[in-house]
């Protein structure tokens, strides 16, 4: 049965490359596991060797899992990793199909798997790992994923049944997550020494997770991640295995705590501290979350910026970067939500002032546009002062013609106006 | 029309960290704004958990976003008998309010939630809202209304609840395009004197500001007397957004 399954995954896998209509990313697995619900489970019985590393969270998943694999690569290991977006059961068992050979055997030392939120426990039904990560839980297409709550709690009922062997590397400072450890000796905290003390308006787990009272925090590094305790029950934050390191790879906030979890989870995997620090060096962004691109003489630096969270901490990275130049893509399909209301919980006004020229463009131009509109505090902007370009590619030409020779153009976009974007940055350099 | 630093305005935002979800905090952005671009002074008083009632007295405009069964729940206790009552003054006065989502289920007599469990509301709408249970259908999409105060005017709902309306209260919009409050009878809403109950996040009042101008022209009104008008803006963003979703629905038709 199962080699059926393995063969039939690897001939459309083939086909659809051939015919050129995707790389099978999801279609092979979602077959075997219809036909065998099992399939999953068995192979994995035959790869026994095969150990799985799990990320789940709202945000930092892939540039997460590109720290681990990097780590591990250059410690030698055979790695592979399910493809951007298949992080359903369907893509962790296509990634099996295509990562072994004609008779199911799977000759990698670790797989790597960024799980969607909705999808963590069907997955931990199926599969052991050897370690989960856990990142954090934010407000994020709520038309999709619905209440943040209701996946905590959903994750909390999983967690209570985990096998001992699976080690849990949680983030110390996100309330819900924190809440998700237990005592026995198996669950490892990441944090981030942090200053601020204002939070954002995009706040979501101030509350204690166990009897519901507002949580006090003594320090808030952004959104709802801080040193939190409750006042009422006593509940506290754990204290954590890392929360400093010596450099980070990527600058940021939210990639001080990528950074931690990635290095706590290659301790677990037994990586000596001197090898994980060296084999940091050798990493390199994931596509658009920080990446550059080189486009007409000019350089382009992608902040993948998909909701509240995740776009303040990219706002807040780019003030620092002294960014000048800023093109805001807003799109509304299916991987970014349909829903464009959470624009208005992310804070420009903290930063706006800062910028000398601010363009806007995507699916969604008007709606950020006067998102912009009201963010501004000193006055006004008309209609006239802001850069509206219904055309992304007009937007790109003309933003990056005005740079002066050192000068970046940082774009935040959504999810579907990053792979848009890099289309057209990347497609151009072929031509 | 005023341009000075005469007239100043305060509102009362009702729950702010815990009923704000889907970017409501932009009605909050838009109503300050479009009061301080025509000189019109404003704050913003927090009315959080444990306030004091007698805070509402200085209160002209009153605004309470969404939020999550749990947030809900904790709101839900913070209603005493005493608060309920001013706040029902402060309604029945004629005080301009904007409550969205699950802040019209609260306005209403009950709200069953999906587990069956009945939460008692304020009462100070007739309209009562049942969830049918977690497997049946929410109503989710881009939504299309008039009413009497905009027309069209555009949001998106996000709700499980439907709601009924009570014989003597009106809705404040009809669907033309979406669910509104019950998926059936058309009605998306309420409206009582200057208090507007919807299920329009998207937020609203950014891409229909005639909601947002009517709010705080009567807040103007009701504190500084009838001869009070406002100086219109210059719209054409907030017209080129509204028109976006206008067509992107002609386009699924």
């Amino acid at each position: 049965m199962i080699y059926l399954l393995v063969l039939l995954g690897k001939v459309i896998i083939f086909i659809s490359k051939t015919l050129n209509i995707g790389s099978g990313s999801t279609w092979p697995g979602h077959i075997a596991v219809e036909t065998y619900k099992d399939f999953i489970k068995r192979e994995l019985t035959r790869n026994k060797h095969l150990k799985i590393v799990l990320i789940a969270g709202t945000n930092g998943k892939t540039t997460t899992g590109k720290l681990i694999r990097t780590i591990l690569e250059e410690n030698g290991n055979k790695v592979f990793q399910n493809e951007a977006g298949a992080n359903l059961l369907n893509g962790i068992a296509s990634s099996l199909i295509k990562n072994s050979n004609l008779v199911g055997n799977i000759k990698f030392d670790y797989a790597i798997f960024e799980v969607d939120e909705n999808t963590l426990s069907l997955v931990l039904d199926n599969l052991k790992p050897r370690a989960l990560v856990l990142l954090n839980l934010f407000r994020d297409q709520l038309d999709r994923y619905g209440e943040v709550n209701i996946v905590a709690n959903k994750w909390k009922e999983s967690l209570e049944k985990i096998d001992i062997k699976t080690s849990l590397i949680l983030n110390a400072d996100d309330p819900k997550i924190a809440f998700l450890g237990n005592n026995k000796n198996n669950s490892f905290y990441f944090s981030v020494k942090g200053e601020s003390f204002i939070q954002e308006h995009a706040s979501d787990s101030t509350y204690c997770p166990r009897c519901g009272e507002k949580l006090s925090y003594e320090r808030v590094t952004f959104s709802h991640l801080g040193n939190w305790k409750c006042k009422k029950c006593g509940l506290k934050r754990k204290k954590p295995d890392i929360e400093n390191y010596e450099s980070y790879p990527l600058p940021g906030i939210y990639n001080k705590y990528n950074t931690h979890a990635a290095i706590l989870t290659a301790r677990v995997l037994k990586i000596g501290e001197s090898k994980i620090k060296n084999y940091l060096k050798k990493f390199k962004p994931a596509f658009g979350r920080q990446e550059t691109i080189e486009y007409n003489g000019k350089n382009i630096q992608i902040f993948l910026s998909k909701n509240p969270a995740s776009f303040n901490q990219s706002l807040q990275t780019i003030n620092e970067l002294k960014a000048k130049n800023v093109l805001f893509v807003l799109n509304d399909r299916i991987p970014d939500g349909l829903d464009v209301s959470w624009i208005w919980d992310v804070d420009f006004e903290n930063y706006f002032k800062n910028f000398r020229s601010v363009s806007v463009s995507g699916d969604r131009v008007y709606d950020m546009a006067l998102r912009l509109q009201y963010a501004n505090n000193e006055s006004r902007i008309t209609y006239h002062e802001l850069k509206i370009y219904e055309d992304l590619k007009e937007a790109i030409g003309k933003e990056t013609k005005k740079l002066k020779a050192k000068e970046i153009l940082y774009i935040l976009p959504t999810y579907s106006a990053m792979l848009d974007l890099r289309k057209i940055l990347t497609g151009k350099k072929l031509l | 029309m005023i341009q000075d630093t005469k007239y100043k305005l305060t509102i009362g935002w009702l729950y702010p960290e815990l009923m704000s979800t889907y970017g409501d905090r932009g009605n909050i952005n838009v109503l300050t704004k479009r009061c301080e671009w025509r000189g019109i002074r404003v704050d913003i008083l927090n009315l959080s958990v444990g306030f004091d009632i007698k805070l509402l007295k200085n209160i002209n405009l009153l605004f309470m976003g969404g939020a999550e069964d749990i947030q809900q729940q904790i709101v839900a206790k913070d209603f005493t008998v005493q608060k309920i009552k001013a706040l029902k003054k402060k309604v029945e006065d004629g005080t301009p309010g904007l409550y969205i989502c699950g802040a019209l289920q609260f306005l209403g007599k009950y709200y069953k939630d999906a587990s069956g469990t009945k939460i008692k509301g304020l009462g100070i709408f007739d309209l009562h809202t049942e969830h049918p249970g977690a497997y049946t259908k929410r109503f989710i999409g881009n939504i299309v209304t008039r009413s009497d105060l905009a027309s069209p005017i555009v949001g998106f709902e996000n709700h499980g609840g439907r709601t009924c309306l009570g014989d003597n209260l009106k809705p404040f919009g009809m669907v033309i395009k979406g669910f509104g409050n019950n998926g059936g009878d058309k009605t998306e809403g309420a409206i009582y004197k200057n208090s507007i109950g919807t299920y329009l996040h998207g937020p609203i009042l950014p891409k229909n500001p005639q909601i947002a101008d009517f709010l705080i022209s009567k807040a103007l009104i009701l504190k500084y007397g009838a001869g009070v008008k406002i100086k219109k803006l210059e719209d054409s963003l907030e017209k080129k957004a509204h028109d976006y979703i206008l067509q992107k629905i002609a386009s699924f038709e």
